[in-house]
């Protein structure tokens, strides 16, 4: 009992000092100076990073949820439905937590160990030193590029994974093209894709700012670089899996969206 | 200039400065020597506000640090230049953005006269024509070298060195010195340097002053330090391995740190 209430408090304590950064990054973001120069460096970084991996990787999800329910929906006579099916889950529910996952572990893991990095060898100390915000400098950047990019890449990767699913749908199941396409545009509403936009910006949110408050945190030498990257990319995907179920319920519940 | 009275920082329950008193007049070059973990980085880190003390006074050029927010030490800081004992570098600028670095982020020197400062302060401590290399491309001495450049590109009245002759060879730590003369002798710039060298802290002193265990127990010139009875100063300036020092920390700690 006495140990699940040093966790609960540590677990209280660092969602706090999350908060906190995140209000400081987006104190800064709203006050001069900017610099869009860092901004854009580090969209194109986040950007180009992910979007093959994220596009492929959803264009096979796609393919796979339409196998998946072609299992059930043929014995059904169903299967024209199927392209409904793909088209909500990926633009409602895989396209963005796929997205965020792939971003925390490709964008978050490298975001902790660059500034993990910066933070042994003084780096941090020095731009304190010289008179400039790190929190400005190097969290604001990375937060708004990944608010920026994590949208933009949900979108593709949810146009890969309907393309995925068109595949296995047109050559397997024999639909039509027109057929399945008039199936993914009648299914789809435009809460459907607000409600998953919108949960990519609280993930986008999360990986930059824990990415940005494990490597600022660092203790010890390589050591502790690898050690907070691991806590990064885990306490992101936590994050990430829990913001999801708390929205979902909020937008059933509330918006029965 | 500087000065320091009744200085308490404690690090787990280990007092690190322990009512340390020190002054610096204006134009002064003071070296600070002593073993390693007595408190002379922190002292350092203390004035520029990276390490903040439990109690005690920094008073620079008339003002009071302690209590000062980041804002307020923010405004000291541009008058204060750190070269931290690893360079501290920006491993993601190259030499010239690195040098230029505070002319980027504080002013709207731009184009010629940028190139300029770049090229006079590289050529200030013997180097030119690598503005275009990264910090990873560089020796330990050419680092710290570039680190003293990016200090002087400030123009700041007050210089702190930790350490700016360690791990490099001793014709570099010659020149390094020498550059902390003429810094004195050009600029008339005040400083504190860190140093565990013993040559080094007679030819660039102007006084050199003793820490023990948090505090200052020797302050004087380089020849009254030279011809100073105290036993632990003599043990220090002799580099012998036993001798009151080693008595001292065996009967405190029970071994020799």
């Amino acid at each position: 009992m006495a140990r699940a209430w040093v966790v609960f408090r540590y677990g209280l304590r660092y969602v706090g000092s999350l908060v906190l950064l995140l209000g400081q990054s987006l104190a800064c973001a709203v006050t001069p100076p900017f610099n869009a120069y860092r901004f854009l460096y580090q969209a194109r970084r986040v950007g180009l990073g992910t979007f093959f991996i994220s596009s492929v990787g959803a264009f096979f999800i796609g393919a796979i949820i339409s196998l998946q329910m072609a299992y059930l929906m043929v014995s059904l006579s169903a299967e024209i439905y199927i392209p409904n099916v793909v088209a909500i889950a990926l633009a409602r529910e895989l396209g963005p937590v796929m997205t965020a996952i792939i971003v925390a572990g490709r964008i978050g893991a490298g975001i902790t160990a660059e500034i993990g990095t910066m933070t042994v060898t003084e780096q941090i100390d020095a731009l304190k030193a010289f008179a400039v915000n790190p929190v400005r400098y190097l969290v604001v950047p990375r937060l708004l590029a990944l608010l920026l990019m994590v949208p933009i890449l949900t979108v593709f990767a949810v146009l890969a994974g309907i393309l995925g699913g068109f595949v296995i749908c047109h050559f397997k199941l024999s639909i039509q093209h027109h057929t399945y396409w008039n199936m993914v545009v009648t299914a789809l509403v435009l809460k459907d894709v607000v409600t998953g936009l919108l949960k990519t910006f609280f993930f986008a949110a999360v990986i930059a700012i824990v990415g940005c408050w494990e490597g600022m945190n660092v203790r010890g030498g390589a050591d502790g670089v690898g050690k907070a990257t691991t806590l990064a990319v885990v306490r992101s995907f936590i994050f990430i899996i829990l913001i999801d179920c708390v929205l979902t319920f909020i937008f059933y519940f509330v918006f029965n969206a | 200039m500087i000065e320091i009275k009744n200085l308490y920082k404690t690090f787990d329950k280990t007092a690190v400065l322990n009512g340390l008193n020190l002054h610096v007049r204006e134009g002064e070059t003071k070296v600070i020597i002593g073993r390693s973990g007595v408190g002379k980085s922190v002292l350092l880190k203390s004035i520029v506000g990276l390490v903040r003390p439990e109690s005690g006074s920094i008073v620079v050029d008339g003002q009071e640090l302690m209590g000062l927010d980041e804002r307020g030490f923010d405004r000291v800081r541009k008058d204060i230049g750190l070269v931290f004992q690893g360079g501290a570098l920006f491993d993601s600028l190259n030499v010239g953005e690195n040098v230029a670095f505070h002319l980027d982020e504080f002013t709207r020197i731009r184009g010629e006269e940028r190139r300029e400062r770049i090229a006079r302060a590289l050529s200030f401590v013997g180097m030119r024509e690598i503005e275009g290399l990264m910090p990873s491309q560089l020796s330990g001495g050419m680092r710290k070298r570039v680190s003293l450049a990016r200090v002087l590109c400030r123009e700041p009245r007050i210089i702190l060195y930790d350490e700016p002759t360690s791990e490099v060879d001793p014709i570099t730590a010659d020149a390094i010195n020498n550059l902390i003369v003429e810094m004195r002798n050009r600029l008339k710039v005040t400083s504190i340097v860190v140093t565990h060298d013993m040559n080094a802290a007679y030819k660039i002193a102007d006084t050199i002053a003793m820490f023990y265990q948090g505090q200052v127990i020797a302050d004087g010139t380089p020849e009254e330090i030279r011809h100073c009875r105290h036993p632990f100063v003599r043990q220090f300036i002799s580099g012998e391995s036993q001798g009151a020092i080693t008595e001292d920390e065996n009967i405190k700690f029970g071994h020799v740190r």
